[in-house]
């Protein structure tokens, strides 16, 4: 697995100062880890996938950075919240996305769906996206922030079991 | 009073140095007419101008931050309200423009008025001024406004008004101009 601390430090030093969303039981070693690293990002608990985007366009708009967590259930929320605010207004922020529905998760019919359709949503809203591997993690997430800030928009990171 | 009034009452108390995040459809196009300019006029995310808001307000702790929205942006996000009670940040007011109406898409009815505001605000324990009524008088309304303004922490001043909004045009930035200007502005 991914160090949470180190992950979280690493996107400290990308300029994230904020972060935002709704929990996924895939990244509650990571969310634990927040109060750690409470002075140098500031989690905020949204109630909803889209008001996380709205908080994140809200952070973009002042300036500053921030990463949105949820899990693709979450992802399958927040389609006008991409559209008509984060895409339309070129707010560059990061989504991290657990990848619910596959394997691991056949005991849990309320995914099945999302996770067959996660990448083509993900594509039909023009989103890039990245597997994020614990292998090599560092530059995979490079590689999305340098798309994120050419295009100035969202990308995504999709989250397996057993990754963060 | 007419919701586009009280914006037009607010602009006069305004020092300009705010940012304004309005909702979508005639409230941005108020805002935009009525207001210094530039502001974050949102076109879309309805039920997000108050989240929007907060994200602002924690980036720009220097800056007053005030969300204004219409009653029918309110009630479809209300768990915002949890979130910035929760978050409560002093630089945070926020306007709500009850018409009772969907007055951009036709003035269909909204299922706001059976709320009773100071209870719902108090609820959530959000800070929050007596609700402006509807035959108010300008000043008392004026009053409410700088109360509102004045504030020192996280407020919400809920406005109940007729729906009577004048034509205007669209406003003619793009949303990516809109985000530039944000930009620009921070110097
Ligand atoms: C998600 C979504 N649903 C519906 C609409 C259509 N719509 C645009 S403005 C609006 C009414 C907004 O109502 P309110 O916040 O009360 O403001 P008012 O129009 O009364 O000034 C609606 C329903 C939309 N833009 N987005």
């Amino acid at each position: 697995m991914i160090n949470p601390s180190e992950f979280l430090t690493f996107l400290r030093a990308k300029g994230f100062s904020f972060a935002t969303g709704v929990p996924c039981s895939y990244f509650s070693r990571m969310i634990d880890k927040f109060e750690m690293h409470q002075e140098s990002i500031t989690y905020i608990p949204a109630t909803r996938e889209d008001e996380a985007v709205g908080i994140a366009s809200g952070v973009t708009f002042g300036g500053a950075r921030a990463f949105v967590i949820m899990q693709n259930s979450g992802y399958a929320t927040i389609g006008d919240a991409l559209t008509s605010l984060a895409q339309l207004y070129r707010l560059p922020m990061l989504l991290i996305i657990s990848w619910r529905g596959l394997e691991p998760d056949r005991d849990f019919p309320e995914h099945s769906l999302m996770g067959k359709v996660t990448e083509a949503t993900l594509s039909s809203y023009q989103v890039p996206y990245w597997e994020l591997e614990i292998e090599d993690w560092q530059r995979t997430i490079e590689v999305a922030l340098t798309k994120m800030e050419e295009t100035s928009r969202p990308v995504a990171l999709l989250v397996k079991q057993g990754v963060l | 009073m007419y919701g586009y009034e009280i914006i037009q009452e607010l602009a006069t108390l305004l020092s300009g140095e705010e940012i304004i995040v309005s909702s979508n459809g005639n409230i941005s196009r108020q805002v935009y007419n009525y207001c210094k300019q530039p502001q974050i006029y949102l076109r879309g995310s309805m039920g997000l101008p108050i989240s929007v808001g907060l994200g602002v307000a924690l980036a720009r702790p220097e800056k007053q931050i005030l969300t204004i929205l219409g009653d029918g942006n309110l009630l479809m996000g209300l768990g915002s309200l949890s979130t910035i009670s929760y978050v409560r940040p002093s630089n945070l007011k926020i306007l709500i423009i009850d018409n009772g109406v969907y007055a951009t898409t036709g003035h269909q009815a909204t299922t706001s008025g059976t709320l009773n505001y100071t209870a719902l605000l108090d609820g959530f324990g959000l800070p929050n001024i007596v609700p402006i009524q509807r035959n108010d008088a300008v000043e008392s309304i004026k009053e409410k406004i700088q109360l509102w303004l004045d504030a020192p922490e996280l407020n919400i001043l809920p406005a109940l008004v007729d729906a009577k909004p004048p034509t205007l045009s669209n406003i003619p930035l793009h949303p990516e101009e809109i985000a530039m200007l944000q930009k620009h502005s921070k110097t």
